[in-house]
């Protein structure tokens, strides 16, 4: 029996559900990446904005296509050693 | 909490979890050792990146997220009983696949074309390693992805829409690496 048979189909139809809000994030994400190399900003802000734009989809991804979203403990986990390797990327990247 | 019930709060199988995090590793340590290596010219690798084909590689994210999120679906739609949205779904996951691969194509070719090599600086090194084995995954997971089309069981689907999104997420961070950060 399939799981949501009992659920109206609008309230499937109609709301665009957690998946397709990831996606259309990561979208708007990836354009935000492509206007910052545009802007006339120091090298530095650019590349920590780019960074941080990636950690931000990495996570949407973890969460969502990945489904860590139903397990914190190891969205936590994943986002901290994500996070730690930006920040080395980062600081080799300002040397 | 356990250890053990810890790890069954992962989603599927553990196996698959085991080659996310070992792939992730892998190319993890790839892209730390290029910036490493980047220490020794920053302005040979800046100069080296500017031949990159950004934008290319910028329409490459658009079209590896768009793919993950229609294997993503697949699996939903799998699992409210939805079979044949679920398999054109990971068809069409698979087709973009392609698309990467031919977008990664022309631009190895261009390279080719200016007689760019990986023996042409170090740069060209590091990016042919890291986008080529990234390459050779969207490759496999392509041939996954159709794969559990026709072998659509739902845990068959999971698993490879898994190895899919580890490959989205290799390129998330593979991206602004070695094409942005001059």
């Amino acid at each position: 029996m399939p799981a949501t048979s009992s659920f109206p189909k609008y309230s499937r139809r109609r709301l665009p559900n957690a998946l397709t809000r990831a996606w259309v994030t990561l979208l708007a994400l990836s354009v935000a990446s492509a206007l910052l190399t545009v802007l006339p900003i120091p090298s530095t802000l650019l590349g920590g904005g780019i960074l941080i734009l990636a950690l931000a989809k990495c996570r949407i991804i973890l969460a969502r296509y990945l489904d860590l979203a139903a397990s914190p403990g190891w969205l936590r986990g994943f986002t901290m050693v994500m996070t730690g390797f930006a920040l080395i990327i980062f600081a080799l990247y300002l040397i | 909490m356990t250890e053990a019930s810890l790890i069954d709060e992962l989603p599927g199988e553990l196996l698959m979890w085991v080659l996310i995090i070992s792939e992730l590793l892998v190319f993890g340590a790839g892209l730390i050792a290029f910036m490493g290596v980047r220490l020794t010219d920053p302005a040979g690798f800046a100069e080296a990146q500017s031949h990159l084909y950004r934008t290319g590689a910028a329409l490459n994210t658009a079209v590896l997220v768009t793919s993950g999120y229609l294997a993503a679906q697949a699996l939903r739609w799998r699992r409210i009983a939805r079979r044949g949205a679920a398999r054109l779904a990971l068809i069409a996951a698979a087709a973009l696949g392609v698309v990467f691969l031919i977008i990664k194509g022309a631009e190895y070719a261009g390279k080719a074309a200016q007689g760019i090599t990986y023996e042409t600086h170090p740069f060209f090194l590091f990016y042919y390693l890291l986008t080529g084995f990234h390459a050779a995954h969207v490759l496999a997971g392509v041939g996954i992805l159709l794969l559990v089309a026709w072998r659509d069981d739902p845990r068959n689907i999971e698993a490879g829409a898994q190895f899919w999104h580890m490959v989205d997420l290799v390129w998330i961070m593979l991206f602004p690496v070695i094409y942005l950060l001059g």
